[in-house]
């Protein structure tokens, strides 16, 4: 653990979770916008997380120390995860920070507590969220690793701090194969962060949700950490997609000037993602539940395509 | 030094006999000090282990002789002593469990009859991993074989009990005729009984050793298609024998396997990839059986089935690399599979005591009967939760270290240079990926059904936390998957083992830091106040336990999107009322689950063997005629043969 290091980890776990909640709200906006009225302030979310903050909290008299447990958990893996998605600054290689395998499987980890945070309180809702998500997480699993070893392929390094820094001296034109890849990290971040066609979190039956349906019997604070890990979570995906096929403006050394730059790049393109996010789910309808492995295929194959292509050349 | 510790340490396991049955007899006084024993004579063993585990010695002792060239002898390096710290390690806790489970089962003399065994099955293994040549393998591999399906049988009046322990002997026997198949040959080759090197074997009989050895040992390790007697001899056995069946014995035929793959055998390109195809199969359909499995030991049982398949997956892949000349890759992955056996040893044997410590509080295994235990026996939850925590390969514990690894060999293998290996990489890490996720939302099921919401039944209402050593025998267990998760990197620094893998202390710090922090702010800035309320029902007025999700509409989704692998046999027969078959009268339906692998394989196996030797056995019931005319024409046919070779 560095110097760089320790200035990277503060600065980035910052600026995610300073900056998250404004793409939810974006993304509302934009909905809001092409269903012709005009939607929450933008600052909606954050409001929304002070108010929750200021309430008390209830419990369900059946839940456990799992439900108390949970949000905490939840967001700290999110954040120490947020450590291995720079979205300012590469810092300098530090051991193990940056490993593909291990950031996914911190998000599993947030994952599997609140499933079982749904399960905690006994209601039907939350048993049936907790039910989908862990089975739909399971199946598109394969999908997210195929998707990341193409990239590991492509980039020739297993660590996400090492490809950005190699998409960074380079562009996409140099591996034409990045845009296939990307198609299938948009498709993940719409599965991953229960958007539709996968789920769809304004419904008013909690029969047809997912992520809302586990988190019903959180309140309080315990449900402002909730959604602000679901933010985080969004964000952590976003930059991924976003400084693989677009990397401008992602410094690689610590600088005044280049976190500055780094800040205004990455809140502009992250806002035309969550624009496209937010137009996509206007144009599509959710589909049937037991439709959605089909969506995980075409993911699939464009990763595999991607490994063949590249083997071929 | 060392060889007085191992050979005192075995005495001590076989005094156990004596003291266990034939001591006078003071009540009290024979089965703790057995247990206590046990719990010795593993300390020993470990120490002797561990010391030459860590530096690396390599040591030889010859016990008896009993014929020249028959010997009883040892031969331990740091392969063997690996896996002999492994059983005494996990033993140790399944011991000290024992002392408060044993009053669990019931009757005197079996509760002696099963501590004395038990002794005899930890001794039988640690003889099978030391056997320096096959002769002593086989011998306490025999052992092991009889001394484990004795205690299969410890409740022997129950049908399913008899039954299942049947199945598990039959076959066992079966691997092991393999196994002695595979040393007659390798004995033809070499002419001595030693494990070593088949110099001077062709690689048709090279292949056919393997192929043999496979069968042996994958039968006992429980790698599918040899699986079956798993899940029964699991669910039958008391909790304690289960951890220890599950824990350690099926690693001892993953030490037979990677003995002869490393030391003995010279692998051929494609049993890498035979390996890393059964391992994925074993995996993939392990935890998918897993996933359905209401019963809580067999659901364990399945998922043991599931991580012996992680663990030839990563043999597999060493086979693989070694072949394609990448050294470094080939290493990782055998340390992730060598990693792998030992921490699923623990969370595993872990697993089946917490399982047993819930059956013998609720009196049933069937996770649809039980729900809401953490508020009654929260030690024990938690306990499970690590355990559950540890095998769905969370970060920071030690299951995750050890899959990571496989998964960095699958990523790394840019290297390769054929296409087909390339493809195969994909596909199987694919297939990993999506074992690892469905073993989570198993023990997400598992944990959520058996400890989360409310009671499912009036035997769920009544537990009640457990005797203290039924909870340290687990603990010692779970401390040590944390450690081992945490410090996984500092460990293999200090082995010197030139592997990259994350630091995952530095990892652990960080989200203590920010979890303080977090919490510090919280209390701080947020709303402290709570109070607690009815869960929320969409309108109704109380909330009852028949209105949770249950295990199996817990699984609903992925039985559902995985139908053609459980084949489940839907029948609808319906009568009606009118000639247009609209008005149903009456009907029936039955729903059920086609086993494939015992109804479509074993049995005509099992069939074919019955019919055969019910033929040959009519031979013996016929007249004095049969009898010389088989005679007559076996010298007949031995003297064509004979002047046929000569």
């Amino acid at each position: 653990m560095n110097g760089s290091m320790l200035v990277f980890g503060l600065i980035n776990t910052l600026f995610v979770l300073l900056l998250s909640p404004f793409f939810m709200s974006l993304i509302k906006k934009v909905k809001a916008y092409t269903q012709g009225h005009h939607g929450p302030p933008l600052l909606q979310t954050y409001y929304q997380i002070g108010k929750l903050l200021r309430k008390e909290t209830v419990y369900s008299v059946n839940t456990s120390v799992i439900m108390r447990m949970s949000p905490l958990i939840n967001i700290t893996f999110l954040l120490a995860a947020s450590l291995f998605v720079p979205l300012i600054f590469v810092p300098d290689p530090s051991s193990g920070i940056g490993n593909l395998i291990l950031f996914l499987y911190l998000m599993v980890v947030a994952k599997v507590f609140m499933a079982l945070g749904g399960l905690d309180a006994g209601s039907t809702f939350g048993g049936m969220g907790s039910s989908r998500e862990m089975s739909f997480s399971a199946i598109v699993e394969p999908v997210v690793i195929i998707v990341f070893a193409a990239l590991a392929f492509v980039l020739g390094t297993t660590n996400i701090h090492e490809m950005f820094a190699l998409t960074s001296h380079s562009s996409f034109f140099s591996n034409p194969t990045i845009l296939l890849i990307s198609f299938a990290l948009f498709i993940i971040l719409i599965v991953e962060t229960g958007r539709i066609p996968v789920d769809n979190p304004e419904t008013h039956l909690e029969l047809t949700m997912i992520h809302e349906a586990m988190i019903l019997e959180s309140s309080g604070p315990n449900l402002a950490l909730m959604e602000i890990s679901h933010a985080v979570k969004q964000t952590l995906l976003m930059g991924i997609l976003i400084n693989i096929l677009a990397p401008w403006g992602l410094a690689d050394h610590l600088s005044t000037g280049g976190v500055v730059l780094g800040i205004v790049a990455f809140a502009g393109k992250a806002a035309v993602l969550a624009v496209v996010v937010g137009i996509f789910e206007s144009a599509m309808a959710k589909m049937r539940l037991f439709r959605l492995p089909m969506l995980f295929m075409l993911a699939y194959a464009f990763s595999f395509l991607t490994v063949l292509l590249d083997l071929l050349s | 030094m060392n060889t007085a510790l191992f050979l005192v340490g075995s005495c001590l396991l076989l005094a156990v006999f004596p003291v266990a049955l034939v001591l006078p007899r003071a009540r009290i006084f024979r089965l703790q000090p057995a247990l206590w024993l046990i719990l010795l004579g593993n300390l020993l063993i470990t120490w002797f282990s561990l010391d030459i585990f860590i530096h690396d010695k390599i040591l030889d002792i010859d016990l008896y002789q009993l014929l020249p060239g028959l010997e009883i002898s040892f031969h331990i390096d740091r392969l063997a002593s690996f896996f002999i710290s492994i059983i005494v390690v996990v033993s140790i806790c399944t011991a000290i469990y024992s002392t408060s489970y044993v009053h669990h089962i019931t009757g005197r003399i079996r509760q002696r009859l099963s501590i004395a065994l038990m002794s005899l099955f930890v001794l039988s293994m640690v003889g099978v991993v030391a056997a320096s040549n096959t002769f002593t393998l086989l011998f306490f591999w025999e052992t092991m074989s009889f001394s484990s399906f004795l205690l299969v049988m410890t409740e022997y009046e129950q049908p399913q009990t008899l039954k299942s322990g049947l199945f598990y002997f039959i076959m066992t026997q079966f691997g092991t005729v393999f196994l002695l198949f595979a040393f007659v040959l390798s004995y033809t080759i070499t002419g001595s009984f030693d494990i070593a090197p088949l110099s001077g074997a062709s690689s048709f009989e090279q292949s056919l050793v393997f192929v043999m050895l496979f069968i042996g040992f994958g039968t006992k390790a429980g790698v599918i298609p040899f699986h079956k007697w798993l899940p029964y001899a699991h669910s039958a056995s008391p909790s304690n024998i289960s951890a220890l069946m599950s824990g350690v014995m099926i690693k001892v035929a993953i030490y037979g396997m990677v003995r002869y793959l490393l030391f003995v055998l010279d692998p051929e390109p494609w049993w890498g990839i035979m390996i890393l195809v059964f391992g994925l199969v074993s995996a993939l359909l392990g935890v998918i059986y897993a996933l359905k499995e209401p019963d809580l030991k067999k659901m364990l049982a399945y998922c043991s089935i599931e991580n012996i398949g992680v663990i030839l997956i990563g043999l597999g892949l060493n086979l693989i690399f070694t072949n394609q000349g990448l050294d470094e890759l080939a290493f990782l992955s055998l340390a992730g599979a060598l990693f792998h056996t030992l921490n699923h040893a623990l969370f595993k044997s872990l697993l089946f005591m917490i399982a047993g410590s819930v059956i013998s509080v609720t009196g049933t295994r069937d996770l649809t009967q039980m729900g809401g235990l953490i508020k009654l026996m929260p030690k024990t939850g938690l306990l499970f939760l690590i355990g559950a925590a540890a095998v769905s390969a969370l970060p920071p514990l030690n299951g995750f270290v050890s899959e990571l690894m496989i998964f960095q060999s699958f990523l790394q293998s840019f290297d390769i240079r054929s296409d087909f290996i390339h493809i195969l990489m994909l596909i199987g890490l694919s297939l990993f990926a999506l074992t690892s996720a469905l073993a989570a939302a198993t023990f997400v099921k598992a944990f959520g059904m058996i400890f989360l919401a409310l009671p499912r039944s009036e035997k769920a209402r009544g537990a009640h936390e457990v005797a203290g050593p039924m909870l340290v025998g687990p603990l010692i267990l779970a401390i040590l998957c944390v450690l081992f998760g945490v410090f996984s990197y500092q460990i293999s620094r200090y082995l010197d083992f030139p592997i990259e893998i994350p630091n995952m202390m530095l990892i652990s710090i960080i989200m203590i830091f920010n979890m303080v922090i977090i919490f510090g702010l919280l209390r701080l800035f947020a709303n402290r106040t709570s109070r607690t309320a009815e869960t929320w029902g969409c309108g109704i007025t109380w909330q009852h336990s028949t209105m949770e999700y249950t295990p199996s509409g817990f699984s609903y989704p992925l039985v559902r999107v995985f139908t053609p692998i459980y084949r489940t046999r839907e029948s609808i027969r319906k009568t009606f009322a009118d000639r247009r078959d609209a008005i149903v009268a009456g009907g029936k339906a039955q729903l059920r689950t086609f086993h494939f692998f015992e109804e479509s394989l074993y049995m005509p196996i099992a069939h074919a063997v019955e019919r055969i030797s019910r033929r040959i056995s009519n031979l013996h019931n016929v007249d004095l005629d049969i009898y010389i005319l088989a005679s007559f024409l076996t010298v007949i046919i031995l003297i064509l043969v004979m002047g046929w070779v000569l």
